[in-house]
């Protein structure tokens, strides 16, 4: 630690964190135990019972902008092994939650996605966009007519593009606001506890740092240490890769569509539609099995935002299949207003996405990459 | 107080347990005249205190303080003391209990001269457990010298073998006799002291630290064994594996302790228990290195303040704030490598060492097993004393964790609070 830190107590910020779960952060008595069975954890400078003292110190500035906090698989193991019940792994989840909140503007949404009183404006946003943007193009279409049934024919693939296309663009511009303001953070505080000694940020190290991890993440290698909540890691890897799928697949439609002027309902021989497929199964068992995990584990405190995000990917898995199936069975009502629904849940999902639990996957691939770049031990 | 030595004696009351509480209230109570029962399952008095190398702060042995405890009761007539003995029933109210006791058979009597001819003569040899199985000691046996009552122990597994008749053979005193048995007995008590003690809690439990894995992963009574004269080491502190004298040893505190997964509570006196083996450590090697991990180091009061400034002078003690959560061993040298956070650096330390203790705590021996009366116990299994209801009091670590100053002056008091039932009754 440093030798001069003024400390200015945030109150508030202790309060929040109690709040989106982290209630158990007083009971900490710094004994350390969770910095030595956490299976991540480094040798300089370890986490998280740096992080409880400055959690319950009120310090905000030494969580929000620290990549410890996001090294962190919460896997729970320091949860089960601390002496005191303070369950150090929730109350990391909680700063991550706080943290989401402060690098995504405007910080309004951030709010609404953390709160269930805000859920049903949440799903309005979209349901709101569709109507109006449908009725004023006329790409919504509610009585469509003819024998085959088309998604397109209810809901135009053009309307879809009109908006997501969009909505991509602002996710991408969230980010890079709170990227920019995240990778400085990580960096200074990285500085301040001695966990580099790289003063200067070199962003091509960086990024060739972020390639040597890829295939960390992508063997889920970090999940697979932690013994306590294995399970878990299975649950996510089937989660991750239906959506690493499901991305590959919208982008071969959306290079059908627009390169080679191809238009769906695609046959179900297409080796893309058998990604999708499997991709949508894989979705629904692993958001089925995130549900079950949450709800068999009880020192696991389980908040809204994590009800909020599980509720979106198993609805999105199956009102996808659902739609499939419906389409096929000839049932033309049902299928239009299931992929009605699934749309508002892919909004949901996507919009949202810099403001939710989700967005860790931009925050902790970003500090898995600096931790690998800081040559920390 | 000239008052209370003239008053007879309005009943009588009865102490369990022969550990230094149990002596303390046994003797305070009979000295100013009541009668006095002291039940003890062991076959001595002395209780964990008779285990104990040196006691803190002033490092004498314990002989000492519980000699003069066995010669002041050997010279009182009003105590009666009952070894191999429990309690098997307790009826009636404060002021006139009924008490069922067993006295188990100890098949050697009063000739008993502590020749020790028997012990020769038996060849079957059984684990001891006053030095947790460290070594072995013979079927027939004194528990140690200093041993009240002064007599023999015949091991209940050389009964009906052919060592007993050896046995029996080899004494020229006549003092084995096979034909003894089990016999209850009722007592009526104006009021019951339950000085039931502590037992060291169970480190194979505890899953990460390695205790019962690796040999060199020893307890803190352990310690006190190795250290004593009469331990199975005779006072050399040598690691088990390969008896060598320890370089480097690391003292693990809380083993067990201050946590919700085994003991929630602080056992009080271990952080100045591995303050005292230090001393033992450090006498014995001069140049050897003490490594002492502890959350925080409790050292109660001004005097065991005193001792750890004393020892933190020490250049070869290292103290490292932040708790051992990972222990290891180097099946080629039988090192130990203990894993801990530095909480005040933030380094992770990994310390090889040649031995680690582990500081466990106490446990009360009515946590496992329950007594026969109808006493409150908190959720650890400590009595908890109901002084309304009064009649039954707990003494010493029957009824908290406490060193020995402690314990006598909670003996001390308990003894009045008997003496005040038989008094009102
Ligand atoms: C490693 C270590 C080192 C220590 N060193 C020191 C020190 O240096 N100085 C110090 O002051 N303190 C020290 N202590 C603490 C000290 O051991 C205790 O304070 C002391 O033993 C308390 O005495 P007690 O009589 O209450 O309990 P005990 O010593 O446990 O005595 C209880 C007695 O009751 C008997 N008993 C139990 N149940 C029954 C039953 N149902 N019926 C009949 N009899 C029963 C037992 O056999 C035992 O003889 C140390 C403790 C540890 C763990
Ligand atoms: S969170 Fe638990 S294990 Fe970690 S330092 Fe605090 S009390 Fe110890
Ligand atoms: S939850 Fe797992 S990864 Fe996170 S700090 Fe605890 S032990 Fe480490
Ligand atoms: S029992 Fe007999 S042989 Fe054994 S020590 Fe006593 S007197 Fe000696
Ligand atoms: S006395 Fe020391 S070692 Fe024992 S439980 Fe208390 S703090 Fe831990």
């Amino acid at each position: 630690m440093t030798d001069k830190y003024l400390i200015e107590p945030d109150v508030n910020f202790v309060r929040e964190i109690v709040g989106l779960g982290g209630d158990t952060l007083k009971k900490c008595f710094q004994c350390a135990t969770c910095s030595v069975v956490c299976p991540i954890s480094p040798d300089t400078k370890p986490f998280p019972r740096k992080e409880m003292i400055a959690a319950s110190w009120g310090l905000k500035d030494r969580l929000v902008g620290n990549l410890d906090i996001w090294l962190c698989h919460h896997c729970g193991d320091c949860t089960t092994n601390c002496p005191r019940g303070a369950k150090p792994g929730e109350v990391l989840g909680a700063v991550r939650s706080y943290a989401i909140a402060t690098y995504a503007v405007p910080k309004t949404l951030g709010k609404w996605v953390n709160s269930p009183k805000f859920l049903p404006i949440l799903l309005l946003i979209p349901t709101a966009i569709f109507i109006v943007l449908g009725l004023i193009t006329g790409l919504l279409d509610f009585t469509p007519g003819g024998e085959e049934i088309a998604q397109t024919k209810f809901f135009s693939t053009w309307l879809v593009d009109m908006i997501f296309i969009p909505l991509a663009v602002w996710v991408v511009a969230i980010f890079a606001m709170g990227l920019k303001n995240f990778i400085n953070d990580i960096h200074e505080n990285a500085l301040l506890e001695g966990k580099t000694d790289k003063k200067e940020l070199d962003f091509v190290g960086l990024i060739k740092a972020l390639i040597r991890v890829i295939p960390t993440i992508l063997k889920h290698d970090k999940f697979s240490e932690c013994t306590e909540n294995k399970d878990r890691a299975t649950a996510h890897l089937l989660v991750f890769y239906s959506f690493i799928g499901l991305f590959i697949v919208t982008n071969i439609f959306f290079i059908h569509l627009y390169i080679l002027q191809w238009h769906g309902p695609y046959s179900q021989l297409h080796p893309a539609k058998w990604l999708a497929n499997i991709s949508g199964v894989a979705l629904i068992i692993g958001g089925a099995l995130m549900i079950w995990n949450r709800l068999s584990k009880t020192d696991q405190t389980t908040a809204y935002k994590d009800w909020y995000l599980l509720g979106l990917v198993l609805g999105l898995g199956l009102t996808g299949m659902l739609t499939e199936i419906t389409r096929m069975a000839g049932l033309a009502g049902i299928t239009y207003w299931t992929y009605f629904i699934h749309l508002v849940f892919v909004f949901n999902l996507f919009a949202f996405l810099p403001f939710s639990k989700l967005a860790h996957l931009v925050y902790r691939t970003v500090a898995m990459a600096y931790n690998e770049y800081s040559g920390r031990q | 107080m000239t008052e209370d030595k003239a008053a007879p004696a309005n009943g009588s009351i009865l102490v369990v347990g022969g550990g230094i509480s149990g002596l303390t209230t046994a003797l305070e109570a009979a000295e100013v005249g009541y009668e006095v029962f002291l039940v003890e399952k062991n076959p001595y008095l002395g209780g964990r205190v008779a285990q104990l190398n040196q006691y803190f702060p002033k490092l004498c042995p314990p002989s000492c303080g519980l000699e003069i405890n066995f010669r002041r009761i050997k010279d009182n007539p009003k105590i009666t003391v009952f070894t191999q003995t429990e309690v098997e029933k307790v009826d009636g109210t404060p002021g006139s209990y009924d008490v069922t006791i067993k006295l188990n058979p100890r098949y050697i009597n009063e000739n008993c001269t502590c020749c020790g001819d028997c012990t020769e003569a038996c060849e079957t040899e059984i684990p001891s457990d006053f030095n947790f199985g460290m070594n072995k000691i013979k079927g027939a046996y004194l528990p140690f010298e200093m041993a009240f009552p002064a007599r023999y122990v015949i091991s209940p597994q050389i009964i009906g073998t052919d060592d007993a008749k050896r046995c029996k053979e080899a004494c020229k005193y006549d003092a084995i006799d096979f034909d003894m048995e089990a016999k209850t007995m009722n007592r009526k008590v104006g009021a019951i002291v339950w000085a039931t003690g502590w037992e060291p809690y169970d480190a194979t439990k505890i899953d990460n630290l390695g205790f019962g894995q690796y040999p060199n992963v020893i307890t803190n009574m352990m310690m006190e064994r190795l250290a004593s004269a009469n331990g199975p080491t005779k006072g050399k502190i040598t690691r088990p594996s390969d008896n060598k004298e320890p370089e480097s040893i690391a003292f693990v505190q809380c083993a067990g302790s201050r946590d919700e997964n085994y003991l929630p509570y602080c056992s009080y006196i271990c952080c100045m228990a591995s303050l005292k083996q230090t001393t033992y450590i450090r006498e014995q090697y001069p140049d050897a290195k003490v490594y002492i991990f502890y959350i925080d180091v409790r050292t109660p009061g001004q005097r065991y303040e005193k001792f750890y400034q004393k020892i933190k002078e020490d250049e070869n003690v290292f103290l490292i704030k932040g708790k051992v959560a990972e222990v290891s061993e180097d099946p080629e040298t039988g090192n130990i490598t203990v894993v801990a956070e530095n909480a005040v650096t933030g380094e992770k330390i990994k310390e090889t060492v040649e031995m680690a203790v582990l500081a466990t705590g106490m446990q009360p021996t009515s946590a496992t097993a329950k007594l026969p009366a109808d006493l409150k116990y908190n959720e650890d299994g400590f009595i908890i004393n109901d002084f309304e209801k009064g009649g039954m009091f707990a003494a010493g670590c029957a009824n908290k964790p406490s060193d020995v100053v402690s314990s006598n002056q909670n003996a001390t008091g308990m003894a009045l609070k008997a003496i005040q039932t038989l008094v009102r009754k």
